[in-house]
C-alpha cells in the first residue's frame, strides 16, 4: 500500500534579525539554510491498517502525510502509494485517497455542507445512487443529517469536523490520511469522532495514516506506532510494545488521605508526577519492584486508594520527549 | 475524450452553482459589486466621450471607433471579471495559507481547478452595459456581417490571451508567496490593455505589443473588425497564446514542484 525508502524532504528558509535594520539587511542580503523536516524515512504499510503517526510539533508527521498524498514533492528518497508515485499526481491516484487537515478546511465557508458534498461528487464522478446512499449512510452514522443545510461557517467545530470526515469519504478512499482529525475538539466531540472513525475502519477495511497529539485517540484507533523525532523514524511497531520502550512498566495511582510532605528519596525513582495539593501521586514501577513498592507505600504513608494499570501511552510519550536516549534501545 | 469533457462540465456547471450559493448569502455585497462594476464601465465610457467633447480626434480615430474599442474592451473585462479575475485572488490567498493542498487532491487538471472554480454571478449579470455600447457603436460604424459574426470569438480570443498572460505571471507565487505585487501588476496590464495601441510609443509599444503582449488584447481584433485587411494582428495573438501556453505548461510543473504548503 505505502512503501517509502530513505525519504527525505528539505525545506529552506532564511534567517531574519528582528527590527529595522534586521529587515533592511535581510531586504539585499539572505542567508539561507536548509533544514531536514524528514530524513531517510523507511516505512511500509499495509492494506487495511491503521497506523499512528506521533510525534512533538515539528516532527515531520504532517511532512510525510503530505508526501504520501502527492502534495509536496519529495526531495530525496523512493515513495509508492497504491502502486503510485504519489507527485506525479495522476487522476487514478487522487481518486483512490483523502485527507483531513484538523487546521484547514476543505468546505466552502459560506455555502451548506450539502452545496460542497453535490461539487465533491462531481469532482469523483460518483452516480446519483451511490452519493445519495453513502450521503445518507455517512450523515446518519455521524448524526449530522440536520445540519447538511446549514452554511459552513454556522456550524460548531466538531460540526464541521464531521463535515470535513464525510466530504473525505463519499469517493470511497482506499487510503485516509487524518492529519490532527480532533484538533481543538472537546472530549465528547472527540470521542465521537474517534468512535466513528473505528466503525468506518472495520466496516470497508480503509487504510487510515493518523496523526494526533491526543494519545487517546492512537490508543483507541492504532494497532501501530510510528514514532517520528527529528524528521526520523524513532520506533514502529505494535501500541503494546510501545509502552515496553521504557522497560516492564506499570502505572501505579495513590490517592492519599492527607497531604504528603514527606522529603525522602523514596519516590524519586519511580518518576512521580504530584498533583497541587500532594494528595495524589502517579507513579512508573518497574514490575519486578511492583510488590515491594506497594507493601512499602501501603505501610509508611496514609493511602485512601490505590489504583494500578499499563503504562498509558501519553506517559510513554512524555517520558521519551524528555529523554530521547531512551530510545536507543527500541532503535 | 467525450467522458472528459462531460467530466469538466459537469464540474464547472457545479462550480457556477456553487458560486451563485455564496454570492446569494451576502445579498447587500451581491448588489454593491453590481453597482461597483457599472459605475467602472460608465467611468470608463465617460472618460473617453468627455475627451471628444474636447477633442475631434485621437489618433486617427474618431468618437465611434474609440468608444467600440472601449466597449470591446469592457466586454472582455466583463467576462474576466465574471468567470476568472476572483481565482487569481483565491490563489495567492490558497498558496499562502496552503489550502492549495486540497485542491492539488481534486483527480482533474489542476490547472482548471485552480482557474476555473471562482466565478462571479453579480458580475455576470452586468454584460447590458459594455455589450449594449459594443453594439450601438457598432452600428453607427456600419460593421458588415462577418464582423458582427467574428465579435464574440474575438472577444473570447482577447480573454484568453489576456488571461494566458496572468496565468503565466501568477504562476511567480509558488516562488514568492506573496503575491500583492502580482495582483497588482496584473491589475496594471490590464489597465493598459484597455487603450488601444497607437496611445503607445516607442519602447513600450514594443514591450507590450512583443514581450508582454498585452497591447493585442483589444487592438488586434478592433482593427480587424473595422478593417478587415488587418489580419495580422490576429495571428500575432494566435503565436503569443501559442507560447504562453507551452510556458504555462512548463512553468505549471516547476511551481508545483517547489511547492511547499503550509504549516498546520
Amino acid at each position: 500500500m505505502i512503501i517509502c525508502q530513505g525519504l527525505g524532504k528539505d525545506f529552506k528558509h532564511y534567517q531574519k534579525t528582528a527590527g529595522f535594520v534586521g529587515s533592511l539587511k535581510s531586504f539585499f542580503h539572505r542567508s539561507y539554510e536548509r533544514r531536514a523536516a524528514v530524513h531517510n524515512f523507511d516505512l511500509e504499510i499495509q492494506h487495511g491498517e491503521m497506523v499512528g503517526l506521533l510525534g512533538p510539533n515539528g516532527a515531520g508527521k504532517t511532512t510525510l502525510m503530505k508526501m504520501f498524498s502527492g502534495i509536496i514533492v519529495p526531495s530525496h528518497g523512493k515513495l509508492q502509494v497504491l502502486g503510485h508515485v504519489p507527485f506525479e499526481r495522476e487522476h487514478a491516484f487522487r481518486k483512490k485517497i483523502a485527507l483531513v487537515m484538523g487546521q484547514k478546511s476543505q468546505l466552502w465557508w459560506d455555502i451548506p455542507a450539502m452545496d460542497s458534498f453535490l461539487l465533491l461528487q462531481k469532482y469523483y464522478e460518483i452516480d446519483n445512487r451511490d452519493f445519495k446512499k453513502r450521503l445518507g449512510e455517512l450523515s446518519a452514522l455521524l448524526g449530522v443529517e440536520r445540519q447538511l443545510q446549514v452554511h459552513v461557517r454556522k456550524l460548531s467545530l466538531g460540526e464541521r469536523m464531521k463535515m470535513e470526515l464525510m466530504a473525505c469519504l463519499l469517493h470511497r478512499p482506499d487510503i485516509l490520511f487524518l492529519d490532527e482529525p480532533t484538533i481543538g475538539l472537546d472530549v465528547v466531540a472527540q470521542r465521537n469522532i474517534r468512535d466513528f472513525i473505528a466503525q468506518y475502519q472495520a466496516q470497508y477495511k480503509t487504510t487510515v495514516i493518523l496523526t494526533s497529539h491526543y494519545m487517546a485517540d492512537v490508543e483507541a484507533l492504532c494497532q501501530r506506532i510510528v514514532l517520528v523525532l527529528g524528521g526520523t523514524k524513532r520506533f514502529d511497531g505494535p501500541i503494546r510494545e510501545f509502552s515496553n520502550i521504557l522497560g516492564r512498566e506499570k502505572f501505579v495511582s495513590v490517592t492519599f488521605s492527607e497531604s504528603i510532605t514527606d522529603p525522602t528519596s523514596f519516590w524519586a525513582t519511580f518518576d512521580p508526577q504530584w498533583n497541587e495539593s500532594r494528595t495524589r501521586v502517579d507513579l512508573r514501577v518497574p514490575e519486578a519492584e511492583l510488590r515491594s513498592s506497594a507493601v512499602a507505600i501501603l505501610q509508611r504513608f496514609p493511602v485512601a486508594e490505590f489504583t494500578m494499570e499499563k503504562l498509558p501511552i501519553e506517559r510513554v510519550m512524555n517520558a521519551l520527549l524528555a529523554n530521547p536516549q531512551l530510545l536507543k534501545g527500541a532503535e | 475524450m467525450l467522458r472528459e469533457i462531460r467530466h469538466y462540465a459537469g464540474v464547472y456547471l457545479r462550480f457556477m452553482s456553487t458560486c451563485f450559493a455564496a454570492a446569494s448569502t451576502y445579498r447587500l455585497h451581491f448588489v454593491l459589486l453590481i453597482i461597483m462594476d457599472q459605475l467602472f464601465y460608465l467611468s470608463m465610457l465617460g472618460s473617453v466621450d468627455f475627451l471628444y467633447n474636447n477633442v475631434p480626434k485621437i489618433g486617427d480615430w474618431g468618437r465611434d471607433q474609440f468608444m467600440f474599442f472601449v466597449a470591446f474592451s469592457l466586454a472582455i473585462d466583463h467576462l474576466h471579471m465574471s468567470f476568472i479575475s476572483e481565482s487569481f485572488w483565491e490563489f495567492s490567498y490558497d498558496i499562502r495559507t496552503g489550502k492549495l493542498d486540497f485542491i492539488l487532491l481534486r483527480p482533474l487538471n489542476t490547472l482548471f481547478s485552480v482557474f476555473a472554480r471562482q466565478i462571479r454571478p453579480a458580475t455576470l449579470v452586468n454584460f447590458v452595459t459594455p455589450w449594449g455600447v459594443l453594439i450601438y457603436f457598432g452600428l453607427r460604424l456600419g460593421l458588415d456581417g462577418w464582423a458582427w459574426v467574428a465579435v464574440f470569438p474575438l472577444v473570447i480570443l482577447g480573454l484568453l490571451l489576456l488571461t494566458s498572460i496572468e496565468i503565466l505571471l501568477s504562476m511567480l507565487m509558488f516562488w514568492t508567496v506573496e503575491s500583492m505585487g502580482i495582483n497588482f501588476l496584473r491589475i496594471q496590464l490590464q489597465t493598459i490593455s484597455r487603450w488601444p495601441d497607437f496611445i503607445y510609443q516607442g519602447f513600450a509599444k514594443r514591450f507590450f505589443t512583443l514581450v508582454m503582449p498585452v497591447l493585442l488584447i483589444g487592438s488586434a481584433p478592433v482593427y480587424f473588425l473595422l478593417d478587415h485587411s488587418r489580419w495580422a494582428g490576429l495571428f500575432a495573438m494566435g503565436g503569443a497564446l501559442l507560447m504562453s501556453w507551452l510556458l504555462i505548461a512548463f512553468f505549471w510543473r516547476l511551481g508545483l514542484k517547489a511547492y511547499e504548503s503550509a504549516s498546520s
